[in-house]
């Protein structure tokens, strides 16, 4: 077993746990960004660099910002919750159902035959100029997809949170 | 990395392999962060000077001769002051901020190549990876003045982040045109495509428009001083790092100082040939000619950053918004047009011809829209 | 590296079921929305983890994990837009208190 492999999934899934149960929401907000730079020191770890520059680009770049001033306009800039319970009333099913889950997929995979493969071979270093190449080729129309599914979401976000401001 | 190796290999073959390796690790990180650390130094003298010459006095000229010992007695005093930390800041995040401000600085040195053949770690993504780190600076930005429970520390903060994250588009987009034209993301290879006598990208209409672009979200970036609204001294103290004492206080200072010069590094590799210039491929001192040329364009950006400080008022932060969203994201947009249609061009002078005139028209068209309107009075919506 | 495969697998349902845990306790609505980026990140991570043991010499993994993350962003842009929406009506972000139908 890898050390590295070891050292950045603990990190990872110690980010995910505090993520999810800090009762603060500018610490969960910290937690899931250290999460976020473990997937991306996973993406370097599997030579997708391209992919793990993106992740940092885009996740800590952007979504943790969003996130960020999601929290500061719609709480006290504190993030507490003011002593009420952070957690819904039915939290144990929640729990029980997720970590049954969890222990089901890790069973699966044990028994499964690929849970011994090992990587299919070195890749090479030149990635990123093939990915640049397939998106404007075979992956042309996805990426045109997703261009009008990115325009219409800036739009749409835009609107959705103007909108209460004109009926006031 | 490799080089460094093979060098210490032929020279002291005894030396075991494993002390090798860590050698040749830890040379290239200790060299960088000396080098860089000494022009921090010396950074903060020069600015200092070059402001008091603005102003019409003298600047710093106590400590040893000219004063240029001053950058260490700053240091000095900043290390024996009280660590005050507030009563009710979050000391955890406080504690961790000024780190984090520091880290993201110096990651992007690895990528950045000084002199010929000589860059920590050549990685094929380098300038989308030192894109993506300085924009993490964001957090510890925003972790600072909120852990600081103060309300100019978190004004600061938030006017940061949203200044950084608005200036982050065109920066890209503006990087984009270099990238079509060097066909790689590894910044080695892009100061190799700006070979030749006029090869590099400033040279060129689309490169000349990209490199004012970058610069100046570069500049918005680290928040120098046109654009230094997150520690506006009038507004708000010292914004996000009004809290912040001691040698805390000096980490802000360096992380920031740092931010400058690496910025400065990566538009000089994209945009000013990086290392290249007469005599950077000669055999024998070839490295050390190119070193040479790499510093003294970084010195121009320097200079540039310190006269802009010196000679512009702080821009409002609806101007500031607005100039990043309605006249550098078009223009850089319409820029990457330009270099589309550079690269079709039948040839050279048409390329030049026709690239432009596209730029120069869309920068008029632009400047004439911005300029007709005149800003809304402000309103307040929580004083009666 | 000679991690193998079941490793990478656990560790990617182990980081789905964490963040399916947060979605389902959280009761604040911001929160679900992260726990949410949770799950979304373990499935990246799968679909890279698959091209790398199981690829031949093709980049759909990395084009699919690019492509996702891409919607990752618009959704939490979208989410993120909603949740302010209904702070601005209800004064509040708890999913608990959201249950009128209509209004």
């Amino acid at each position: 077993m890898n050390i590295v492999f070891l050292t950045l999934s603990a990190i990872m899934v110690l980010g995910a746990v505090l993520a999810v149960t800090l009762r603060n929401l500018v610490h969960c907000l910290l937690a899931l960004v250290v999460f976020f730079l473990g997937i991306a020191g996973h993406f370097f770890l599997l030579k997708a660099d391209f992919l793990g520059a993106a992740q940092i680009l885009i996740y800590i770049g952007a979504v943790a910002v969003l996130i960020l001033f999601a929290i500061m306009l719609t709480r006290n800039i504190s993030g507490t919750e003011g002593g009420r319970s952070s957690l819904g009333g039915a939290w144990w099913l929640g729990v029980g159902l997720a970590s049954s889950l969890a222990g089901m997929m890790c069973v699966f995979v044990r028994r499964s035959e690929l849970v011994t493969k090992l990587p299919y071979g070195a890749t090479e270093e030149g990635v990123v100029k093939e990915i640049g190449k397939l998106l404007v080729t075979d992956w042309v129309v996805p990426l045109e997809i997703m261009a009008v599914l990115l325009t219409a979401a800036l739009i749409g976000a835009v609107v959705i949170a103007l909108e209460e401001e004109k009926k006031r | 990395m490799d080089a460094i190796y093979q060098l210490i290999h032929d020279y002291c073959p005894t030396m075991p392999d494993w002390l090798a390796l860590a050698l040749a690790i830890l040379l290239p990180i200790a060299i960088v962060m000396g080098v860089f650390l000494t022009v921090f130094a010396l950074l903060t003298w020069v600015e200092r000077k070059a402001l008091g010459r603005i102003q019409n006095r003298r600047g710093p000229n106590r400590v040893g001769p000219v004063g240029l010992f001053q950058p260490i007695a700053d240091g000095l005093k900043l290390l024996t002051k009280e660590d005050i930390v507030p009563n009710a800041a979050d000391k955890v995040v406080h504690f961790l901020a000024p780190v984090l401000v520091v880290v993201p600085a110096f990651m992007v040195l690895a990528v950045v190549p000084v002199a010929k053949g000589f860059i920590a770690v050549d990685l094929n993504i380098g300038v989308l990876f030192a894109l993506a780190v300085s924009t993490a600076s964001v957090l510890a930005l925003f972790m600072a003045g909120w852990a600081s429970h103060n309300k100019f520390s978190l004004l600061g903060a938030m006017r940061g982040v949203a200044q950084v994250v608005s200036y982050e588009v065109p920066m890209v987009l503006a990087a984009v045109v270099v990238l079509m034209a060097s066909g790689s993301l590894s910044s080695v290879s892009i100061v190799e495509a700006q070979r030749g006598l006029t090869g590099w990208f400033v040279c060129k209409p689309w490169g000349l428009v990209g490199f004012v672009i970058f610069q100046l979200c570069a500049m918005a970036e680290v928040a120098r001083t046109p654009f230094d609204l997150p520690e506006a001294e009038s507004e708000i103290v010292a914004g996000y790092h009004t809290e912040y004492s001691g040698f805390k206080f000096a980490l802000f200072q360096m992380g920031e100082y740092v931010a400058a010069i690496t910025m400065g590094g990566i538009t000089v590799t994209m945009f000013l040939g990086g290392y290249l210039g007469p005599g950077c491929d000669l055999p024998k001192f070839g490295w050390l000619i190119s070193a040479c040329w790499f510093f003294a364009k970084l010195g121009i950006i320097v200079v540039i950053n310190i006269w802009a400080r010196g000679t512009w008022p702080r821009v409002r932060v609806d101007q500031l918004l607005g100039f990043a969203w309605k006249l550098l994201l078009p223009l850089s947009l319409v820029n990457i047009v330009a270099m589309a249609v550079w690269h079709f061009a039948p040839n050279k002078l048409v390329g030049w011809v026709e690239s432009a005139v596209l730029l120069a028209v869309a920068i008029v068209a632009l400047v004439k829209i911005n300029a007709g309107q005149t800003f809304e009075k402000r309103s307040y919506r929580f004083t009666s | 590296m000679s991690v193998p495969l079941g490793y990478y697998l656990m560790l990617g349902g182990v980081l789905f079921c964490i963040g399916l845990c947060g979605a389902l306790t959280r009761k604040n609505a911001i929160a679900v929305l992260m726990s949410i980026e949770i799950m979304f990140n373990a499935a990246i991570l799968n679909f890279v983890v698959f091209w790398y043991y199981l690829h031949n010499g093709a980049l759909t993994g990395q084009m699919f994990a690019l492509f996702a993350i891409a919607v990752a962003a618009a959704e939490s842009a979208v989410g993120l837009a909603l949740v302010i929406s209904v702070y601005r009506h209800y004064r509040s972000v708890d999913v608990d208190e959201m249950k009128a139908l209509k209004g």
